[in-house]
């Protein structure tokens, strides 16, 4: 289900100089944002797989771009997403 | 009256220009070679005005406003704002009386899309056109098609629109020459658990039925696997309206490549008009 106030602070981090200063104070840009207590949680623990099923794929992407995670690092977080979701149909299988 | 004289279908990857200089050089000669001759025949065609359809990345639209298909009647358009753009002109002249045409030929035929006085094309727009080199930039009418945020319009829908955009160059009563580019696909997968993921096989499916033409096996192809082959995939809705503007009569393939590099099955495609 698509969080809004999450994706609208992953847009607004698109503006120029947003993102170095979401990197300098992360907790200064969030707290302009009603997030919900989870979405902050995942926010400060970087967890590329709670945010995910939150905010359109391309925001992700670039939310964590803004926020510093190299493009590989990014790749490795989805992908183990992706084995978690294999293991899990196995599993029902 | 004006002349629908070239539809043509290219790739955009983003990494194309962000990460030119890191590529293989391999890669560089493969994306020049094919960017030149897409250029090439595009240029052979002396378009006085291109009718550019791409997705827009979160550029102009968010989630408070987000149209389905929005035409830019701006005589002036911004140039892209990513960092990685740069280079590529600032400012992209539009054509604000074909564009105005466009929209009320598809409002006076039960379309309704949104209409945008000010645009910025981002690297969808922008990458194809600044790789083609073209020795003269035709004025760009843009038009936004979501490829991004479901709801989409459906395939079905977007031949519609390919066959409004046939008939509203028809009857546009200045004398230009007009041309359709469709950006982006094939597939990808971006953001997503199956991030860098190409579908190779799909999309030489696809190519093989927009080489034939017939629209039923292409709207049944696209129905049945675009949603599975990467979110990136639906911008494949873009050489759908370029498909049907050129009358369904089929493409001729300038290249495919998958390239894990940029992460996308990248494409160049000319139509018989």
């Amino acid at each position: 289900m698509t969080d809004y106030w999450l994706s609208k602070m992953c847009y607004d981090l698109q503006r120029p100089g947003a993102g170095a200063e979401y990197r300098a104070d992360r907790e200064k840009v969030l707290a302009r944002y009603p997030l919900s207590p989870e979405v902050l949680v995942a926010i400060r623990a970087d967890d590329v797989a709670a945010l995910a099923p939150r905010v359109n794929a391309y925001l992700l992407r670039f939310y964590f771009g803004a926020a510093g995670m190299t493009d590989d690092l990014f790749v490795e977080k989805l992908h183990a997403m992706q084995k978690d979701i294999a293991g899990k149909e196995l599993g029902h299988g | 009256m004006a002349e629908f004289v070239g539809a043509f279908a290219s790739s955009h990857a983003p990494l194309i220009a962000r990460d030119w200089e890191k590529l293989p050089a391999a890669s560089r000669e493969i994306l020049t070679a094919d960017f030149t001759e897409l250029g090439r025949r595009l240029a052979a065609t002396r378009a006085d005005v291109l009718i550019e359809l791409s997705a827009d990345h979160w550029t102009n639209f968010f989630l408070d406003n987000l149209p389905n298909v929005c035409i830019g009647v701006g005589a002036q358009h911004d140039g892209p704002p990513e960092p990685f753009m740069k280079d590529f002109q600032r400012s992209i002249p539009g054509d604000a009386a074909f564009a105005q045409h466009l929209a009320k030929t598809a409002l006076d035929e039960d379309f309704e899309p949104s209409i945008s006085h000010h645009l910025a094309l981002d690297h969808g727009f922008c990458i194809p056109l600044a790789k083609m080199a073209l020795p003269r930039l035709p004025r760009i009418v843009p038009v936004v098609v979501n490829n991004l945020e479901p709801p989409m319009p459906s395939i079905k829908r977007c031949l519609a629109w390919g066959k409004l955009l046939a008939r509203a160059i028809a009857s546009y009563p200045e004398k230009i020459r007009v041309a359709i580019l469709a950006s982006g696909g094939l597939s990808h997968s971006i953001g997503e658990p199956t991030m860098g993921a190409i579908d190779e096989r799909f999309d030489r499916d696809c190519i093989r039925a927009f080489e034939q033409g017939a629209e039923a096996p292409l709207v049944e192809l696209l129905d049945a696997r675009m949603e599975a082959a990467g979110n990136g995939t639906h911008e494949v809705r873009n050489w759908v309206i370029a498909h049907a503007a050129a009358s369904s009569r089929g493409f001729d393939l300038i290249d495919y490549r998958v390239m894990p590099e940029v992460y996308v099955g990248c494409g160049w495609a000319s139509w018989q008009i």
